[in-house]
């Protein structure tokens, strides 16, 4: 039946960009899967969160259940990076969640499931610059559940506060440190005042990067799910 | 209505070339195309037009119609009166003839499309395909009373579906649905079919009512409302769908089918009378259900093979008859079955099953729904005017509280109310929360046991797609209730699955000040967690827990730390005081420690147990490790393991559900030694004798466990069955240079490849695992129930009438003896397909022991067994 609607388990455009597989032997492989990629998970959403949502959608009695789940990590810190694989033993479990769970809310965040081709090693890792995921990387918008800033948007904050912190990095103290800048108009030419001012340091800056804690989400933050 | 290509909000995307769909539709696409979106704005004024169309289609195709038909009336059922009456206007003479049309004389259009849609009926019936038939009975029935079909001809085809009422032997699910046809299509037909000389429209009535009354012992078993004591059918916040048919059907008749007319929209009515003869439909016969037997018995000859059996299926009902209609009534029902049929239907798309639904009132006569806010004022209608929102939740939560089981996960239902929330935030919010409150009401009225866990699950997961944010403070005053009080075990129940979903903190927050302590039990007392018993350096055991610990960290070989295991057996028994179980201490060390490396998550517990399943299996007796061997030995070794995993994860107990789970997947434990654990020391503050939800979860883990290996192991069976077949009709067919026409695939004996065997073996071992994993399980309820000695105390008296009504001076006792009843009936009820295959051995083993004891608690107790395993 889906002669008047589209079923929500139809394959999407997801896709594994580094799989070297070819597009019809790929669709095959996705008529059977047993693994879902979810995406646009908070870096905080645990395995136990993933297992008691996609756990709805087993079918013990036939056989199937929740086999693995893979959580996504920065390559680099070995943290969540927002996105898991979900593996089950049958394909219809696979299919019921893109039906009933994706884009309903985990951990307060809406989600998106798609087939996967199944896990491989080093899969488990974010393919973006900066570890993470790629989508991270070019993001606009301040996500708490997913680190504030994208990647490229933290990376640029932090080059701008690394051209703050280089541009005084030679400043020194002692007399002749700090201009004066000339006073006014004098008969005659006196050596000129010094000012003693502590110069900036790095210390002063508060901390950036992706260590916002649990308590700091806004929980009522609503997500859209069409942004992914 | 949205169409594939522009449907569901999916992105256009790139695809390969092959792949891509062709822009430009053929006419006959672009035909069935409007056949199928007929009304999309105003059916009446769109009926001419889409006959226009149709007659102007150059060449005329009658299968491209027929299809359109098709397809709208099996998928877009709430459309079918308006097919009807454009099926009608097919059947006049083309006011500006084509040279398609067909001459004067001959068949009109409409007749060569009805005729050529009957044979999809035909084909429909060959499947069995039930819903389909019943939607082709709706059309049939609208154009019956359009003239289209003769009246006679209609009440026989009913009547073959009444015929199977009387089969010998038809399971429930096909009387049902094929009762459902019948009664559905007298519904629609009953105006002109009452006027037919010689035809007693009452036969068709009576034979459903003689159908419903015979089944009325399984009726009690699915209420879901529970009346231990009670052989009533009809109860107050339930209706069964055959018996509102009934009732509706009596109402209609009563009134010679009058009330047709205001219940379903008939937009042909004002429509000539048809010039030609009415269509004759030729007659049918529902066929036999195929069964496919595999042949595959037990050991001890036992059919092994799952018939899932269906029951009577009860509709809760929580608001009054002005809010949301009386589905026992012509219109309350036919609203009902017309929104059960969209969730149905469009299961595949929640999202545009939920916009449908509360499309629905555009396809309903005026008046039937309260206006919209914003929509031009009508005159209320007297007796209609109902509430939109709260009637599609009150039909989607029957769905979901059907017994034993829904049609789909629960879980669809679940996120269906999601989406409709999300799409009507202002009157769909507001009926979920009446909804909650009524539903919570009857938890002190003997809500199943079942339906209030589900309700659990469906509060939660709403709640977490909405922020958590429900009013608990109006709750507080039920907070002076028995803890056992089912009301406080919802309230528990919820937050834990609420925590489950979220995290502890998160629900902290939510909850009003009096239910935010400990001792408000409403909240666990703090965040659910590990506890590693040996952690502590002043527990017992602290250092040989820490030697153990250190070389799962360590990350040794398996064989070492079984070694260290059996060296530290060994120490501790030399030393050990008094009687100490060191096999006992030793198991709980290890395995306690294997769960401690492997709590951070899901998967370093799963990396943990994958690394040392050598331990495990040496720990569970299985290794050989001169244990003292024998059943008893490893028996205890594994209730050791199951203990460890609950001392370990007490006080988050869905881990314990999960380590179980993953230790039977692993082998280390057979889903009967689970069972046996869950009887023996499941039941919550150590008692024994009561049963709870958490049981329940290992309980229904362990069965669903043995059950579903047993299908696994028969579909391998099967498959390679198959392939020894297939190779071995090619052998013959190359030795003969020719396939034998005459030669069956069956004839041919299935070589017994080893694979093969291998897997009868298995079979074999599995469906006897099966087997003992459901006596167990019948063996813990008769000692929970019945048995003197083991039997909790209260569980005669909680089964009497009086002992019901006296419920509000309840306490724990009475309320723990009461829901391990409706454990117990749900145990019955849910497994009965596996439990009928094994009936006489089950019986024999389990139900002897009870003897020929006689009181009401063991009456209960053998008639509820009787009816779930068919024997009533």
């Amino acid at each position: 039946m889906a002669h008047v609607v589209t079923p929500l388990d139809q394959p999407s455009n997801y896709k594994d960009s580094q799989a070297r597989i070819d597009r019809t032997k790929q669709n095959e492989i996705l008529t059977k899967s047993t693994t879902l990629y979810v995406g646009n998970l908070s870096f905080y959403t645990t395995e136990e969160q993933i297992y008691e949502v996609f756990s709805k959608c087993t079918n013990p009695e036939d056989g199937g259940g929740i086999k693995r789940i893979i959580m996504g990590l920065d390559r680099n810190t070995r943290t969540p990076c927002g996105f898991c694989f979900v593996e089950y033993y049958t394909h219809a479990e696979a299919l019921a969640s893109l039906r009933y769970v994706s884009g309903t809310k985990v951990d307060e965040r809406i989600i998106r499931c798609d087939l996967d081709l199944g896990y491989r090693e080093g899969r488990q890792f974010g393919r973006g610059k900066s570890g993470g995921q790629v989508r991270d990387e070019h993001r606009a918008d301040y996500d708490p559940g997913r680190g504030g800033w994208g990647a490229q948007a933290q990376r640029l904050e932090i080059e701008r506060r690394r051209e703050v912190e280089e541009r005084y990095a030679d400043a020194q103290e002692g007399p002749g440190a700090v201009a004066g800048g000339g006073g006014d108009w004098r008969e005659s030419e006196a050596a000129p005042e010094n000012t003693l001012k502590r110069a900036r340091s790095p210390e002063d800056e508060g901390d950036s990067g992706r260590t916002g804690a649990r308590a700091r989400i806004d929980p009522h933050a609503d997500h859209d799910a069409n942004r992914i | 209505m949205s169409f594939n290509h522009h449907g569901g909000g999916r992105r256009k995307h790139y695809r390969d070339d092959h792949e891509r769909r062709d822009i430009y539709d053929t006419p006959e696409q672009r035909l069935r195309k409007s056949i199928i979106n007929l009304g999309e704005v105003d059916p009446t004024q769109e009926l001419e037009r889409v006959a226009k169309q149709i007659r102007q289609q150059v060449p005329i195709s009658v299968p491209a119609i027929t299809e359109g038909f098709r397809i709208g009336v099996t998928e877009q059922p709430f459309k079918i009166p308006y097919y009807a009456a454009l099926l009608r206007l097919l059947h006049d003479p083309s006011p500006e003839p084509t040279d398609e049309e067909p001459a004067p004389g001959g068949p009109s259009l409409g007749k060569q499309v009805l005729e050529d849609y009957w044979k999809g009926f035909q084909a429909f019936l060959d499947k069995l395909a039930w819903r389909e038939l019943r939607l082709c009975v709706h059309f049939f029935a609208h154009l019956t009373v359009a003239g289209v079909i003769s009246s006679q001809s209609m009440f026989e085809l009913l009547k073959s579906f009444t015929a199977v009422l009387e089969e010998f032997g038809a399971s429930h699910g096909r009387a049902m649905k094929a009762a459902l046809c019948a009664a559905e299509g007298l519904m629609m037909a009953g105006p002109v079919i009452k006027q037919t000389p010689g035809v007693d429209a009452s036969e068709i009535v009576t034979m459903i009512k003689t159908y419903s009354e015979s089944v009325n012992s399984t009726k009690t078993l699915v209420q879901p409302v529970v009346k231990l004591f009670s052989d009533e059918t009809v109860i107050e916040h339930a209706d069964e769908i055959l018996d509102s048919a009934i009732a509706a059907l009596g109402i209609l008749e009563a009134s010679d089918f009058a009330q047709t007319t205001d219940t379903f929209p008939q937009p042909y009515v004002d429509f000539p009378p048809l010039e030609s003869e009415p269509f004759e439909l030729p007659s049918v016969l529902v066929p036999p259900e195929v069964i496919e037997l595999d042949g595959l018995t037990t050991e001890d000859g036992e059919d092994a093979q799952v018939k899932k059996e269906e029951w009577p299926a009860y509709y809760i009902r929580l608001f009054d008859n002005d809010v949301t209609p009386d589905p026992t009534t012509p219109v309350g029902y036919a609203i009902r079955s017309g929104l059960l049929d969209l969730v149905d239907i469009f299961e595949v798309n929640r999202k545009e099953c939920a916009r449908l639904l509360l499309e629905f009132p555009k396809w309903t006569l005026p008046g039937t729904f309260k206006p919209r806010e914003g929509a031009p004022y009508a005159e209320p209608v007297p007796g209609k005017n109902w509430d939109l929102e709260t009637t599609v939740l009150e039909t989607i939560l029957g769905s979901v509280f059907l017994l034993p089981e829904t049609t789909h996960k629960p879980i669809y239902y679940y996120t269906l109310i999601t989406e409709l929330c999300k799409l009507m935030p202002k009157s769909a919010g507001p009926a979920v929360g009446k909804s909650i409150r009524k539903i919570y009401a009857l938890l002190a009225d003997g809500l199943d046991v079942e339906v209030a866990q589900r309700f659990a699950d469906w509060f939660s997961i709403h709640m977490s797609n909405f922020n958590f944010g429900w009013v608990w403070k109006e709750w507080i005053p039920d907070m002076s209730l028995a803890s056992k009080h089912p009301k406080r075990v919802f309230m528990q129940h919820a937050v834990e699955l609420e925590i489950r979903l979220a995290y502890y903190d998160r629900i902290l927050r939510v909850l009003p000040e009096a239910m935010q302590t400990a001792d408000a039990g409403v909240m666990p007392e703090e965040a659910p967690g590990p506890d590693f018993e040996y952690d502590d350096p002043a527990r017992p055991y602290h250092d040989s827990a820490q030697s153990v610990l250190n070389m799962l960290r360590g990350r040794a070989k398996a064989d070492d730390v079984v070694a260290h295991v059996q060296s530290l057996k060994n120490t501790l028994a030399e030393g050990a005081e008094g009687d100490v179980n060191v096999d006992a201490v030793v198991c709980s060390i290890a395995v306690q420690s294997l769960l401690h490396i492997g709590s951070r998550s899901f998967s370093h517990f799963l990396n943990a147990i994958e690394r040392y399943l050598p331990l495990l299996r040496s720990l569970a007796g299985g290794a050989g490790t001169g244990a003292g061997g024998g059943a008893a030995a490893h028996h205890d070794a594994r209730m050791d393991i199951l203990g460890a995993v609950y001392a370990f994860w007490k006080r988050s107990r869905h881990m314990v559900a999960i380590v179980f789970d993953k230790l039977m997947q692993y082998q280390i434990v057979d889903p009967t030694d689970v069972i046996a654990w869950t009887f023996a020391h499941g039941g919550g503050r150590g008692a024994r004798g009561t049963f709870d939800a958490f049981q329940w979860a290992l309980l229904k883990g362990a069965l669903d466990k043995a059950n579903g290996r047993v299908m696994i192991a028969r579909r391998k069976v099967a498959a390679l069955r198959k392939e020894a077949d297939d190779n071995a009709a090619r052998a013959k067919a190359s030795e003969t240079m020719e396939v034998d026409a005459e030669a069956k695939p069956d004839v041919i004996p299935a070589a017994e490849t080893p694979a093969l065997n291998t897997a009868l073996k298995a079979f074999a071992t599995l469906t006897r695992e099966q087997k003992a994993a459901l006596a167990r399980a019948l063996d813990g309820f008769v000692d929970y129930l019945v048995l003197e000695g083991t039997a909790a105390a209260k569980t005669r008296e909680v089964i009497t009438e009086k002992a019901w009504h006296a419920r509000a001076s309840w306490d724990e006792g009475e309320w723990e003896a009461w829901e391990t009843w409706c454990w117990f009936r749900h145990f019955v009820r849910a497994y009965s397909p596996y439990l009928r295959n094994y009936v006489n051995t089950l019986g024999a083993v389990s139900l002897d022991r009870i003897g020929t004891m006689s009181d009401p608690a063991v009456d209960l107790f053998k008639k509820t067994w009787s009816i779930a395993t068919g024997q009533m």
